[in-house]
């Protein structure tokens, strides 16, 4: 998706001021470019964690992606990368010449389960804990694992989605 | 395997030639306001030239009326009035002042058009708007050269008026000074050859800033330049325009201004310019008044050497050359101006870093 | 459409060679960053491309063919050089009237909104501006006339880190409302990832790599593993190394599926981290064919 295509999110307003900006999101994004996390994915979590607290509802509007831009100086293709994420994963959905809204909340683990996996999750760090590991080795194998498992799972989508191979060599 | 650097098909190059290019009458306020202080410089120096000129000039007419009109001529009271006319005397008495016109406009009106947008960077702006360099080059300068030579047109007139009662014929049986319109410093001033050279001073300077892309550096080459040329042209150019007249003796009919003197003898050529201590030495002491200190030699001295056999000559541009010559000179003058404006243009146009 | 588009392109000042053999296809719709060191050629490709020079040797052409300097690619093309220049004697009004006259498109109602928003007084001289207000005047002058490219050519050295975003603010919002495309060169490599999405990098006039950033991160690993491995490695060509005693990381070209060989322990990369790896080795690149490597100092590209 090119830059440019903000232009769905508000046909027409092309003076790059408004005396107020329309009607607001109830969030604003923040960037921490030390964090080392790619920028597309920190509006992702943001969205997320939002969402997770409460502070976006199903109907909110978010950001409009020139928006975003102005305040953050921040790749319009990056921002629009974010809003197609929450989009695959089916929290968001953008509606031509009104703006991006909140689709659906995350999904709610029911409580039970959310038990059984606290219990499981305590039992293998029993496990780790005696093989030896730290806290610090123990946090990094789970980043480790945490990160392969959904680039894996990201990518198979993608390939099945756009049947197109990345990169080279 | 796909590549990193992904290439598209390769596009064919275009030229955009169905875009008419922009109205050359835009350029009129980019021109004035970036050459504003310049212009008005230039404008407001010829303005007060021109007011010491009706000044001095009327002053000038005046004393001129009154001695003409004075009877009866020769009296004492007419003699006051003649030597009040050939006394005023001022600093355009001698015309080299208005010389240095020509040149300072060439060098602070044309050298800053394309050095100082080299120097402060500013060509990259410029550049790369819309309107195209050369383009803008070409707009700029005919727009600064006419108005220029325009400006020191109209001072010129004025000061063909200031001078005119030099030139009168029968000044000298008045005894009222004259001088020789063809002289190097007048006429320059008068005629088509003022604005002309306005005109070529201020083309030497825009090429000046173009090649040496400074604008101090350009100033200085400018006045330099300017002022050879000028030297060169009032100094043995111009009086051979056309060929000179050429008649026997040492003085020339009327008003003329003499180009050279030689002495032959026997269709030889003896000696150079008038006759010289060395050939009184070898011929006619005693005429000469030489070896005696009291300038009482009997006779002649050219009559003497004129029985020896020399015969004298003298080569001439009379005064009514002057208008040929003003016209040679201001075609000349006008086209090195065409084509030092048009090899700045191709100097922009070829490239700019 | 690509923006830009070079084959071969070579660029000499008498004897000096300042560009050799540069193929390059920008597509549009892109925030472009040029990145390398200084004498890398960087400015010499971007006066190449907005028309202030021409080339000595190759091909080049912008805004999907049109030759560079040609009436099509100036009025397309807006530019704004190294030290923002501007003529300082002339008021923030007298330059957006200049500019007018010498396009075909200008904005003027944007303009003078946008000085307005800045709070740069139009009666003032350009010269008596602060830095930051110098350098989006002559960005409102460019965006004014609403370009399909613009150009700018280290737009932020000089700037303080408030200007510096306020100017990418403005620079990245008439993307994402205009569509213009964006070529610059920068140094700043900190803030490369979060601006620029498709990356070139030069060194020693030649072109390093060139590519979207997503591709080109993609197609990156750090492989972490031990050092007595490390000099013999050969599965995949090495960028750059950094050894200690026991342990070493290599910075790698892979493809996706590729699998990492045991032993050794596979970490994503990130721009400036890639970024700064190529400008170490200036020999290395990427470009499509073989991997050409030149004597420019310590290499470890290998095919």
């Amino acid at each position: 998706m090119k830059i440019g295509q903000g232009g769905n999110e508000s046909a027409g307003a092309k003076a790059s001021l408004r005396a107020g900006k329309g009607p607001t999101s109830p969030i604003e994004f923040r960037l921490d470019p030390a964090s080392g996390v790619p920028t597309y994915l920190q509006l992702v979590h943001q969205v997320e964690h939002a969402l997770r607290l409460g502070y976006l509802k199903p109907g909110d509007q978010l950001p409009k992606v020139r928006d975003v831009v102005a305040s953050l100086a921040i790749n319009p293709n990056t921002v629009s990368k974010a809003y197609r994420e929450l989009e695959t994963k089916g929290l968001i959905v953008g509606r031509p010449g009104q703006g991006t809204f909140i689709l659906a909340t995350l999904s709610q683990v029911a409580l039970p389960e959310l038990t059984g996996l606290r219990r499981s999750l305590r039992g293998w760090l029993a496990k780790a804990d005696t093989a030896g590991l730290d806290e610090s080795g123990i946090a990094a194998l789970v980043a480790s694992e945490l990160r392969d498992f959904y680039e894996r799972r990201s990518g198979s989508s993608a390939r099945a989605s756009s049947g197109e191979t990345e990169g080279v060599a | 395997m796909t590549t990193l650097n992904t290439m598209s098909r390769p596009t064919p190059v275009q030229q955009g030639a169905d875009l008419q290019p922009l109205p050359w009458r835009r350029m009129a306020w980019v021109t004035w306001r970036q050459h504003r202080t310049a212009l008005i410089g230039a404008v407001a120096f010829i303005g007060a030239l021109a007011l010491c000129l009706v000044i001095v000039g009327l002053q000038l007419h005046h004393a001129y009326s009154a001695a003409t009109a004075c009877h009866p001529t020769g009296s004492a009271a007419c003699n006051t009035v003649v030597a009040n006319f050939n006394g005023i005397g001022n600093f355009l008495s001698s015309g080299a002042f208005f010389l240095v016109v020509p040149p300072l406009i060439g060098a602070f009106v044309g050298a800053p058009v394309l050095a100082r947008e080299f120097e402060a960077g500013t060509f990259r702006y410029a550049w790369t708007q819309g309107f195209g360099r050369w383009r803008w080059t070409l707009a700029k300068l005919v727009g600064l050269g006419a108005v220029v030579a325009v400006a020191s047109g109209a001072l010129s007139l004025l000061a063909s008026w200031y001078y005119q009662p030099y030139f009168a014929s029968g000044n000298q049986s008045l005894s009222l000074t004259t001088f020789n319109q063809l002289n190097p410093g007048l006429f320059e001033q008068r005629g088509v050859a003022f604005a002309a050279w306005t005109l070529a001073a201020f083309a030497i300077g825009a090429l000046a800033g173009v090649l040496i892309r400074r604008v101090v550096p350009a100033i200085v080459t400018t006045l330099a330049l300017c002022g050879a040329l000028a030297f060169a042209t009032g100094g043995w150019l111009r009086m051979h325009y056309l060929t000179p007249l050429v008649t026997q003796g040492l003085n020339a009919p009327g008003s003329a201004r003499i180009v050279s003197q030689w002495g032959s003898r026997g269709g030889r050529v003896v000696f150079t310019g008038p006759p010289s201590y060395p050939i009184y030495q070898q011929y006619c002491p005693a005429q000469a008044g030489l070896g005696k200190g009291d300038g009482s030699g009997a006779g002649n001295p050219l009559q003497c050497l004129a029985q020896h056999g020399f015969t004298f000559w003298t080569s001439y541009q009379p005064a009514s050359r002057f208008w040929a010559f003003q016209w040679i000179e201001g075609g000349w003058l006008f086209a090195l101006s065409v084509l030092l404006i048009a090899a700045t243009v191709l100097s922009v146009r070829r490239r700019a870093t | 459409m690509n923006v830009i588009e070079t084959n071969g392109l070579g660029k000499s000042y008498g004897a000096t060679k300042a560009l050799h053999d540069c193929s390059l296809a920008i597509p549009e719709g892109h925030v472009a960053a040029l990145v390398g060191p200084n004498g890398a050629g960087k400015s010499t490709l971007l006066n190449l491309a907005v028309g202030l020079a021409t080339p000595t040797s190759g091909e080049l052409s912008v805004l999907g063919g049109y030759r560079a300097g040609s009436q099509a690619a100036l009025d397309g093309i807006a530019f704004v050089a190294q030290d923002t220049p501007l003529y300082k004697n002339l008021s923030a009004a007298d330059m957006l009237h200049l500019t007018r006259n010498l396009n075909r498109q200008f904005d003027e109602s944007y303009a003078e909104a946008r000085l307005a928003e800045l709070g740069i007084p139009q009666k003032r001289k350009a010269g008596k501006l602060s830095g930051g207000q110098q350098a989006q005047l002559a960005l409102t002058l460019a965006l004014a006339r609403h370009p399909r490219l613009l150009v700018l050519d280290e737009p932020v050295a000089m700037l303080d880190p408030i200007a510096r975003h306020d100017f990418m603010a403005t620079v990245l919002t008439a993307a994402a409302d205009d569509g213009v495309s964006v070529l610059l060169s920068s140094h700043v490599l900190a803030e490369l990832e979060r601006v620029a999405d498709y990356l070139i990098m030069m060194s020693f006039g030649r072109i390093q790599l060139a590519g979207e950033v997503d591709d080109l991160l993609a197609a990156h690993r750090v492989l972490t593993g031990p050092t007595s491995e490390a000099s013999s490695y050969d599965e995949h060509p090495v960028v750059h190394s950094r050894r200690g005693d026991a342990q070493a990381h290599l910075l790698v070209r892979v493809s996706a599926d590729d699998q990492i060989p045991v032993g050794w322990e596979a970490h994503p990369v990130g721009l400036e981290e890639l970024a700064l790896a190529y400008l170490r080795e200036p020999g290395a690149a990427a470009l499509p064919g073989p991997v050409r490597s030149w004597d420019a100092g310590p290499s470890e590209v290998t095919r």
